[in-house]
């Protein structure tokens, strides 16, 4: 059996009510296209807004669903305290860099 | 001398990084540091995405009237709008210990606000519609 890829995605910016839309959009499309590894990399965004967050939430619940996982890296310091204070952590696998996040899929 | 600064926007999503902005420069203006600028950043974020969603149901026409002011040692956030009553109480905020089969997707934003600042507010009027008081201590 071959093993499904690491998708990476890397939201901009700010992860608002407007842009989670997209968000929500590209990880609908990834996981019916079967990708059911996925890596969001926060590198590039300075801000998720509770839509944000619930985006990624209905997204890990598919993913699980179907065996697969969906983990977070890259978060900047209060992002990650934000996450925290929702109880996120316990939810998502958290990583620092997209190395360490990509080497525990293996 | 108090400082007030005033933002009249409409209920679009599209406008809330204009907030943003808006919200980051009074804060700076009226002494908060960055963290606490984030906060309420993130704070006047959510309850604007409620305004939307709630008050407005996502219609776009509607309007929203933020104030932003130092008052003694707190900044104060106020904002109006003129929608249907959003009643804190019939909102379910989420239980953050609960394992993920049983989180819960609502109430998040309420969840931060409380969270983030010192003092929430709401307030309805019939004819006079929402407004939402929220304060945060400035720390320096």
């Amino acid at each position: 059996m071959i093993t499904p890829q690491i998708s990476i995605v890397t939201p901009q910016g700010r992860l608002d009510a407007a842009s989670a839309r997209s968000l929500e959009a590209e990880l609908q499309q990834r996981i019916a296209a079967g990708e059911t590894r996925l890596i969001v990399d926060f590198e590039s965004t300075r801000y998720v807004g509770s839509n944000g967050l619930r985006v990624l939430l209905v997204a890990l619940k598919q993913v699980q669903q179907q065996g697969g996982a969906l983990k977070l890296c890259c978060l900047a310091p209060r992002l990650k305290e934000i996450l925290a204070m929702a109880g996120f952590d316990r939810v998502f696998e958290i990583f620092d860099t997209r190395e360490q996040a990509e080497k525990s899929f293996e | 001398m108090s400082q007030k600064y005033s933002l009249n926007v409409d209920s679009r999503f599209e406008r809330l990084a204009e907030i943003a902005d808006f919200v980051a420069d009074a804060a700076c203006a009226c002494g908060l540091n960055n963290a606490q600028t984030y906060d309420v950043q993130m704070a006047v974020d959510e309850a604007c995405t409620n305004v939307i969603e709630h008050a407005y149901r996502g219609k776009p026409d509607g309007t929203l009237d933020i104030v932003c002011e130092r008052r003694g040692k707190e900044f104060v956030v106020t904002i109006q709008d003129y929608g249907a009553q959003f009643d804190p109480r019939e909102i379910k905020l989420p239980k953050t210990s609960d394992p993920l089969s049983k989180r819960s997707i609502g109430g998040l934003g309420l969840f931060f606000m409380r969270k983030l600042m010192d003092r929430v507010e709401f307030d309805f009027a019939p004819g006079r519609g929402n407004r939402l008081t929220m304060a945060k201590k400035i720390k320096t």
